[in-house]
């Protein structure tokens, strides 16, 4: 029953969260900012629209939506949200969902190809580079975690007897991975530093260029699942942080919700007080991300010996 | 093996009848594809009984009163077998209309000849039994292909193409040969069974030897130069059985050697498994940075032999260090992506074929729109894509994943185990984001958009012989992505002629796969919802059709378009000290510019390495003894007499 609970309220709180970081943002910039829900009026808006589609596109251009809202959705299915167990989950699971993420965005990126758009080439060609070089992070993390506890799966991660928790032996290297993690999520999920997803200008933008063309209820596929996405990357940073095996699922799930609230206040804060970097800055700051976790990773070396 | 022989012979037939009947080039064509197709089918239900029950069916034949030609057949012979019956009759098939040309009748019956000659060469280098007729079966393999490259011998470039791949397969075999002699000085037997009686230190040198003989025919970098000159050089459909089959050969010979030495040690793993990840990273790197559409289908083979080896290293490492887990999943991995490999990348190099007929373009930044202008193409063509990606739910991911699956498991090891088998996942990842980048590269840009050149606008759909297989080879890819089950079952049952090897409980394999199937039927399960979800909101909409946003832009030209290259340019700049880049950019100097050009190349180190440092000097010296050769006949026998002489002496 848990399970059910959590996963709904996962999915209809996700498009919540973000109007968190933009009521930061707009704090920081001595504004009122919009409303809370404004992303919920953003989605019934489009959803209401019909599209306008270019003449240059093909059935790949509708297909991109649909396939990465379909990959978002999948890998909250497999998430243990506040602890829950989760809807599904086997042994091995996260390597088909990474995998799973990595078509979504081969679709997201050859839709913007198919436009003919000289900027959204640019920002596809952008969006594979990067994506490539934080899921080398990605693999280094679950290669620790199996290090640590021999698991495979976030069910396995978070739930059951041998979860990861900071509290553990080896728990000092998992900060090492909340620090990478966040800059995985920043990097993903096309937040500043890497990415600027307010900006007007076409040339700067990596992941909003690739969607301009897009209208109507296909844009609210994409909006949604990029709302599940960083939901996703948050709530993985929230259960490392903190295991959820307190006695109650409801305390389970407000601290749950209380720790995600503090981490979209922390992209609100990185987006209020840093600039966006340099396009050619962009990969050094995701292979920092990298060297973290890959020194947590040699370290289990003299650890578990 | 009755069968087996009788499927050979049914080949032959074919091949002798396109010879004897060329003349009536429609009439040639028909019989010999038949031929060819009943021929491999028959070939597929002969190693049914092997690959299910692992019956071992062995014939040998007497040779020049001396030798013995022995051939077996047993479970791993099978599993090589499957895409040579599977995949070469579609490329047979595909021929009908790729080989169009009547006024070229005699040459096309010859490419039938030699064709039918490899097919058989490489269903009898899966089963040769002894040293001899391994060799003979391995030149004769090597020789067939030859000539298939040498199709076009009037271009210079196919020539030149054609020698450097004959050199590379005969220095190859050269190596083979020596492994071969020396295991033959230590043993005295032809039987390749004896091999395991060789003392320790002298397997690892024949295990290296044949290395270098089967890494040039597999295409492991540095060895893999032939690749991205041979596959171009060829037809379409030639390509797709040399790069989807042919090569496999090479790793059939490592597993097989593997077997019949019977070591243990890890040397030989880790040596493996990093060939795997240097030939992985640096194929896709080189994949990327190339624009030829049939050059960069060679080097992501040169990338996906490294990915076979990486999942064969995992597995040797686990014999190694007895996790049988990891050795079981990293060799199955390994195996079933030699089938996988070879269905996709047939389709894909089917799919250029395709392309280059109708364009007549190979330059991907000439190319574009052509989802459009030849749907069935584009769709097999994007499906054949996204599984060389090794992306779910299809059946690329579906190596991968049991590759991982191992490597995972042998996180567990310590010391140099653990560096090893850290690096395999993380270069699989690595791999697994390039290769998704390429292909996102060569399918945005060759398919999608608007053409960029008259030629790309003009191309149509090919006919239906073309087609046919890229569906079949298409529908493929999604069957062993989404039901996985027989499939990985049948490459732990060729394992099992590795007798070091102690497979894992097949319940737990099943289940695990059975996993994999669920999350496959899941994403096609969730994909179908939100296509509803979408016809929902899109129901009794107004859907308008518009120009691309320009930004403001008012004039947009095709050519502005984002071209392959600088699309890939970026990321092969990260690689750089491994990839040489050459820019020639003409600047700009005056008030009113003149004409400026800019291109830029990327070099493949390898090839320029090999010429810079051991072609070049060889050259110069021997041009130093060009004097020895000099036209005069009486001194070349003044030559051959004071050789004799010499020779005498040692007697």
């Amino acid at each position: 029953m848990e399970t059910y609970i959590t996963l709904a309220l996962a999915i209809v709180t996700a498009p919540l969260f973000p109007g968190i970081i933009l009521k930061v943002k707009a704090f920081f910039a001595g504004k009122q900012g919009p409303p809370l829900f404004i992303k919920y009026f953003t989605v019934m808006k489009l959803l209401r629209k019909g599209s306008v589609y270019s003449t240059s596109t093909s059935f790949v251009f509708k297909l991109g939506p649909t396939v990465s809202f379909t990959t978002a959705l999948i890998v909250l299915l497999f998430f243990p949200f506040a602890g829950s167990m989760p809807l599904f989950s086997f042994h091995g699971d996260v390597i088909v969902l990474f995998y799973i993420m990595g078509i979504g965005r081969f679709f997201t990126v050859i839709a913007a190809l198919d436009t003919a758009s000289p900027f959204e080439g640019m920002g596809a060609a952008r969006e594979v580079f990067f994506s490539t070089i934080a899921e080398v992070t990605i693999f280094t993390i679950l290669i620790l975690f199996y290090r640590l506890n021999g698991s495979l799966s976030f069910g396995e991660y978070f739930t059951g007897e041998t979860h990861i928790s900071p509290m553990n032996a080896s728990g000092a290297l998992l900060l090492f991975v909340i620090v990478a993690l966040f800059m995985v999520l920043l990097t993903e999920n096309s937040r500043v530093p890497v990415d600027d997803p307010a900006t007007h200008l076409e040339l700067t933008m990596i992941h909003e260029v690739m969607i301009l063309d897009h209208s109507g209820p296909d844009l609210a596929l994409i909006e949604l699942g990029s709302f599940y996405k960083l939901f996703f990357y948050s709530a993985f940073i929230t259960h490392i942080i903190c295991p959820f095996t307190f006695a109650s699922g409801a305390v389970n799930g407000l601290i749950f919700f209380a720790i995600l609230t503090c981490i979209y206040i922390a992209i609100g804060l990185t987006e209020s007080i840093m600039a966006r970097f340099k396009m050619d800055l962009v990969p050094q700051f995701i292979l920092t991300s990298f060297a973290l976790v890959f020194f947590a990773a040699i370290l289990t070396m003299g650890v578990l010996q | 093996m009755d069968t087996f022989v009788f499927s050979l012979t049914v080949l032959l037939a074919g091949g002798l009848f396109a010879l004897l009947a060329f003349r009536q080039f429609s009439l040639m064509k028909a019989g010999y594809i038949a031929l060819t197709v009943s021929g491999s089918l028959i070939g597929l239900y002969a190693i049914k009984v092997p690959l299910v029950d692992g019956t071992l069916v062995t014939f040998s034949i007497t040779w020049l009163h001396l030798f013995t030609l022995s051939f077996r057949l047993d479970s791993l012979s099978a599993f090589f077998l499957i895409p040579i019956f599977a995949v070469c009759p579609l490329a047979v098939f595909y021929s009908f209309h790729y080989m169009d040309n009547a006024a070229q009748r005699g040459r096309v019956a010859v490419n039938y000849f030699f064709l039918t000659l490899l097919i058989i060469s490489m269903a009898l280098v899966a089963t040769a039994d002894n040293v001899i007729s391994f060799a003979l079966v391995w030149e004769l393999m090597s020789l067939s292909s030859f000539f298939l490259v040498m199709h076009d011998y009037q271009k210079k470039t196919t020539r030149r193409a054609g020698y450097i791949y004959f050199i590379f397969s005969h220095v190859g075999a050269m190596f083979i040969f020596a492994a071969f002699a020396l295991a033959y000085s230590y043993t005295g037997t032809f039987d390749f069974l004896s091999f395991a009686d060789i003392p320790g230190n002298i397997k690892i040198i024949v295990f290296f030897l044949a290395l270098v003989g089967f890494g040039s025919k597999a295409g492991i970098f540095p060895l893999h130069m032939w690749l991205p000159h041979a596959h171009p050089a060829a037809p379409s459909n030639i390509s797709a059985i040399m790069s989807g089959v042919m090569i496999k050969m090479g790793i059939y010979g490592i597993f097989r050697l593997y077997a019949n030495l019977g070591v243990t040690d890890l040397i030989f793993g880790e040596a493996v498994l990093t060939l795997g990840i240097i030939s992985g990273i640096l194929g896709v790197v080189y994949a990327l940075g190339k624009h030829d559409l049939k050059k960069l289908l060679a080097y992501h083979s040169v990338e996906n032999i490294g990915i076979i080896l990486i999942g064969t290293g995992i597995g040797m490492i686990g014999i190694a260090s007895e996790n049988m887990v990891m050795a079981s999943f990293g060799f199955a991995g390994g195996l079933l992506h030699v089938l996988n490999h070879s269905i996709f990348k047939s389709l894909l190099f089917f799919g250029a074929g395709a392309v280059l007929q109708k364009t007549g373009v190979r330059h991907i930044d000439q190319l574009g729109g052509l989802m459009k202008r030849m749907p069935t193409t584009g769709k097999t063509f994007l499906i054949g894509s996204v599984s060389i990606s090794g992306l779910p739910p299809f059946n690329g991911f579906v190596s991968e994943f049991l590759i991982y699956y191992g490597a995972f498991h042998g996180l567990t090891l310590g010391g140099s185990s653990f560096i090893f088998t850290m690096l395999a996942i993380l270069s699989l990842a690595i791999i697994g984001g390039l290769a998704a980048a390429c292909f996102s590269k060569v399918v945005g840009v060759v398919f999608l958009g608007e053409p960029r050149t008259e030629k790309a606008a003009g191309a149509f759909e090919p006919g239906f012989t073309m087609t046919l297989p890229m569906i079949l080879l298409a529908a493929t890819c999604v069957v062993i992505g989404v039901f996985p089950e027989p499939f990985v079952l049948a490459a732990f049952q060729g394992l099992k002629s590795i007798k070091t090897l102690h497979l894992v409980d097949v319940n737990e394999v099943a289940m695990i796969v059975g996993n994999l199937a669920f999350a496959a039927r899941l994403f096609l399960g969730v994909f179908v919802f939100s296509v509803l979800i979408r016809k929902f909101f899109y129901f009794k909409k107004e859907i308008t059709e518009g120009a691309t946003w320009g930004c403001g832009f008012t004039q947009p030209t095709t050519k502005m378009q984002y071209t392959g290259t600088s699309y890939a340019i970026s990321i092969v700049d990260f690689f750089r000290p491994f990839v040489h880049i050459r820019t020639n950019y003409s600047g700009i100097s005056r008030i009113f510019p003149g004409r400026t050009t800019y291109n830029t190349r990327v070099d493949d180190i390898a090839e320029t390495a090999l010429m810079d440092r051991i072609v070049s000097p060889v050259l110069y010296l021997l041009a130093k003894l060009r004097w020895i050769q000099h036209g005069h006949i009486q001194l070349y026998i003044g030559y051959i007499i004071v050789t004799i002489i010499v020779l005498l002496l040692f007697i």
